[in-house]
């Protein structure tokens, strides 16, 4: 950022570096501009229309998501014209978008109600009726994808090119009755979907959402508490969010829902794999082992405490190597294991019993 | 004060959408010789050639012909066609058996009703043509007159002075490209002031003159350029690039070389709508016999065929659609003279823009210029719906409606109303009869002279359902991209038909009160010319004909 490297926002003058885009300058700036299609990792789409400025000498405006802020620009972000523009945008998305907030975000917070109640947009302007084409009978267990709710951002479609490099979706058909469909508009299973949600968690209604949240007809997600961790399924390291309904399992709170940080947050980006973000239905699963279990003489398990099981374990590994000798034993570690912890089991494997048979699942 | 191109950066936003796969650009035409988006179809071009099969299918399903491979024949529906009894085509047809599906305008208003088989256009198809051809769709325009004799309109003015006619479509093909030579004579630099002297103005809809593109290309640092030419004519009530073709291909081919020499291009890229599988032929043998004297030696001249989609007209959908994508126009600026195909510099011209480039270099820009009144050049103007003798007619830039019509044998029944440029130019009263056909005098009138493709109605019509014919189109063509367009051609349609339906159910129909916000949050919010103007038709007949909505 240079002196002559300047733009005039709002009234006010306001260092840009090069090549960057004026919603990002007015971001640093403070200054307010909506937006709907933009998404820091994506290339900018300027499809939505939200984010449209005036700048002095153009006859039209010009959408701040995909105008580089050139030194000297003269920059308006509110006046007459672009309040009655983002108002009779908004209610023309509101024709042919669910009006019912409670309905709408069962599964996501929809930023376009919001949008809509923020700059007190009209909503009188008749609803029409359904015209996008979805895939209900999509038997994958994770993504739904709700066309009445989609206002074709295409951030799913453009992330899951720009940043999964995936191309499991896409724009299809034309103009009123565009929508966003698989191939053949098959299950996201027969295609190359990986199943990582990033759609899900792009899109700014709601329209791409997690099943297991709405079958379960849970609140929505702004009523829960979000707790950000490091997510276990391996060693990146991820940062997520559970999403825990407090009141649930009977005050004890339950996670219902996982989420990813804001874009450029954390290490991982916003980004999570189909692990991270869809995998914690085990949490409260009733199968699932939360004590040590040791088998007894009459065949069957028996809980224990970790000292005895850590014993019972011990003398059982050291039993095997007495009779028939340390390479008799072979140690695999689970990818869900730290570097560090990795390091651990293959000094357990050769320095206490002797061996190199020790193996990491994600190494194959 | 001539408009200027805004020179600004590209976010990148062409590079980033463009990584891929040599094989893109040729994804349409494979979709096609595989019969169309079937299921199952997509993955086996994606497995051929390389491309993600959800980004082939949503290609294919972009683009109707493509996208809806079973119909035997398509009826144009546009609003020149439907005064002709297009819709009692269509039923007769379905009723005889064919698979039969209404399309958008096919360019031939001056042979009404229009009608397309496979990607061939049979003119003029009456209800008793449908009945004796029966279920057998290729017994329909066996007439003894060849495909391309078939298509041919009525041309004029009838006693036309060919020293006032740049394009002159009823003389003989040319083929000396004297032209070229004087062009290269007069190097790029005089190549560019005789086209800005002459005053062309591009005649594809925007009349944004030429030169000033030419000289933009020109000056880019890049020194890979390219000159596309824009044949994808579908403007409702437009024909005249098709009789361009078929009839003076050879001034299309010159236009064009002259152009590539003058901005240092080698490559050629003509788009031609898939529709015009005729006009094609036509372009293809001027190439071929141009190319017998070996004059263009250094340059290539690519062909590209469209698959049925209006706004592909669009230039940067256009572009979008060469490169083998969805035809979404890209935002701009950047315009194309600085990113433009494949991210190069590019000269885009419509048919009739680049047909008359040949006149102005042998006869000069000033001659040129004098041809028309107030604004330059003579001019193709389309005339359809209620007049004698629809066709095309080459008349100075600027003459009145009643000085076409004239041309065209007089008014049908009484004057009420005329589209000036097609659907995109709205309605005009019967008032504006002496007003100016010119760019700018159409302008003053909130209205635009566009791509000249006159409609013509007289008082039998009624401007609801004029207007609703107009707004389905739309409706129906806009790529989907953009909120305003997307949401308010169908938000247009619906209010027009709740207002109808309000009406016929005996109580007053307030279903029109947020047209007009609607119609300012299009033209201010869209991302291109279609969203932008596509609320003109219903607008102006609220403005100009509030007696055909009064309840
Ligand atoms: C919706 C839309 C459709 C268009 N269709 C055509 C077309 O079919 N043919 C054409 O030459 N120009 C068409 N244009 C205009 C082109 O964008 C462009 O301005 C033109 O090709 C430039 O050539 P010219 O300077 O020779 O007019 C269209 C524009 C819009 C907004
Ligand atoms: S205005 Fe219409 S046709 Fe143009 S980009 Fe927007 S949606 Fe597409």
């Amino acid at each position: 950022m240079t002196e002559d490297h300047r733009i005039t926002l709002q009234g006010e003058s306001i260092a840009v570096s090069p090549g960057e885009t004026i919603l990002d300058a007015a971001a640093r700036a403070g200054v307010e501009i909506p937006t709907l299609c933009h998404d820091p990792r994506l290339e900018p789409a300027g499809a939505c229309r939200t984010c449209l400025v005036e700048i002095d000498g153009w006859r039209r405006l010009a959408p701040a998501c995909a105008t580089v802020a050139h030194p000297g620009m003269i920059v308006t972000t509110e006046n007459a014209r672009i309040d009655r523009h983002r108002r009779s945008l908004l209610a023309l998305y509101a024709t042919d978008h669910p009006a019912d907030r409670a309905a709408s975000e069962m599964g996501a917070p929809d930023q376009l109600l919001a949008m809509t109640e923020r700059y007190d947009a009209p909503t009188d302007w008749g609803t029409m009726p359904p015209c996008r084409e979805g895939r209900p009978d999509d038997r994958n267990p994770y993504i739904h994808y709700e066309p009445d709710t989609c206002i074709l951002c295409a951030r799913c479609t453009r992330y899951c090119a720009e940043v999964e490099g995936v191309s499991a979706i896409t724009l299809a058909g034309r103009g009123s009755q565009t929508t966003i469909s698989t191939v053949d508009r098959l299950s996201l299973l027969d295609t190359t979907c990986e199943l990582c949600g990033g759609c899900v968690d792009v899109c700014p209604t709601g329209a791409m959402t997690e099943k297991l949240p709405l079958v379960r007809e849970q609140k929505p997600e702004r009523e829960l508490e979000k707790i950000r961790t490091t997510c276990n399924y391996c060693g990146v390291g991820c940062q997520l969010d559970l999403n825990v309904d407090p009141e649930a399992n009977d005050g004890r709170g339950a996670v219902v829902k996982v989420t990813s940080p804001e874009p450029g947050t954390t290490t991982n980006d916003g980004n999570l794999c189909v692990k991270g973000r869809f995998a914690y239905d085990f949490i409260d699963h009733p199968d699932r082992l939360t004590v040590p279990l040791i088998r007894g003489a009459d065949g069957a398990l028996h809980e224990a405490s970790w000292d005895d099981a850590l014993e019972a374990a011990a003398r059982g590994l050291l039993g095997v190597k007495a009779r028939h000798g340390p390479d008799a034993l072979g140690f695999v570690s689970s990818s869900r294991c730290t570097v560090e912890e990795n390091y651990l089991v293959q000094k357990l494997a050769r320095a206490v019993f002797g061996t190199n048979n020790v193996h990491q699942c994600a190494a194959t | 004060m001539p408009p200027a191109i805004i020179q600004v950066e590209s976010t990148g936003q062409w590079q980033r959408r463009s990584v891929g796969n040599d094989n893109a650009p040729r994804v349409p035409e494979i979709l096609q010789r595989s019969g169309g988006l079937r299921a199952g179809v997509s993955r086996e071009v994606a497995r051929a050639t390389g491309m993600p099969e959800a980004e082939v299918y949503g290609v294919g399903s972009f683009y109707h012909l493509l996208a809806r491979p079973n119909a035997e024949i398509r009826v144009c529906t546009g609003l020149s066609c439907a005064l002709a009894g297009a819709p009692r085509v269509l039923v007769a047809a379905t009723q005889a058996g064919l698979a039969a599906e209404p399309c958008s305008c096919l360019a031939g208003c001056d042979v009404a009703p229009a009608v397309l088989r496979d990607r061939t256009v049979i003119p003029a198809v009456t209800v008793a043509d449908v009945e004796r051809a029966g279920p057998d769709a290729s017994r329909l325009g066996s007439d003894s007159l060849g495909d391309d004799q078939r298509w041919l309109g009525t041309i004029g003015p009838e006693r036309g002075d060919p020293e006032q006619l740049a394009l002159h479509l009823g003389g003989a093909k040319d083929l000396a490209a004297r032209a070229y030579q004087r062009s290269l004579a007069l190097g790029p630099e005089g190549t560019i002031a005789e086209i800005e002297a002459s005053g062309l103005q591009g005649r594809g809809g925007a009349g944004f003159p030429a030169h000033i593109k030419w000289s933009a290309v020109r000056r880019q640092a890049g020194t890979t350029r390219y000159v596309v030419l824009n044949a994808d004519e579908g403007e409702p009530g437009t024909f005249k690039d098709r009789e361009v073709l078929m009839r003076r291909p050879d001034l299309v081919v010159e236009g064009l070389a002259i152009a590539a020499r003058a901005l240092g291009a080698e490559d050629v890229y003509l788009y031609l709508r898939g529709e015009f599988e005729i006009p094609w032929r036509s372009l293809e043998q001027a190439i071929a016999a141009f190319e017998e004297t070996r004059v263009f030696d250094g340059l290539r001249f690519h062909f590209h065929a469209g698959h049925g989609a209006y706004i592909c007209g669009e230039e940067t959908a256009l572009l979008e659609a060469l490169e083998g994508r969805r035809g979404m126009p890209r935002l701009k600026p950047p315009f194309p003279v600085e990113v433009g195909l494949w991210g190069k510099p590019t000269l885009i011209h419509n048919v009739e823009t680049i047909a008359c480039v040949p006149a102005i270099l042998n006869r000069g820009g000033a001659w040129f210029k004098n041809l028309g009144r107030g604004e330059a050049g003579s001019k193709l103007y389309c005339v359809s719906g209620h007049v004698t003798h629809p066709g095309t007619y080459e008349l100075p830039l600027g003459v009145t409606l009643d000085e076409l019509v004239e041309a065209a044998g007089g008014y049908v029944g009484t004057l009420k109303a005329f589209s000036p440029g097609g659907a995109s130019s709205g309605f005009l009263p019967a008032s504006e009869r002496r007003r100016s056909l010119g760019f700018e005098a159409l302008a003053e009138a909130g209205s635009m002279l566009g791509s000249a493709g006159v409609v013509v109605l007289n008082d039998t019509v009624d401007m609801r359902w004029a207007a609703m014919q107009q707004l389905r189109f739309f409706e129906d063509e806009s790529c989907g991209q953009c909120a305003p367009c997307r949401i308010g051609t169908r938000y247009l349609r619906v209010s027009l038909e709740r207002h109808i339906d309000g009406e016929r159910a005996g109580h007053s129909a307030p279903a029109l009160d947020k047209v007009s916000e609607a119609a300012w949050q299009m033209n201010e919010g869209s991302i291109c010319g279609l969203g932008q103007v596509a609320p003109l038709p219903l607008t102006t007949a609220l403005e100009h004909f509030p007696e055909d909505f009064a309840t």
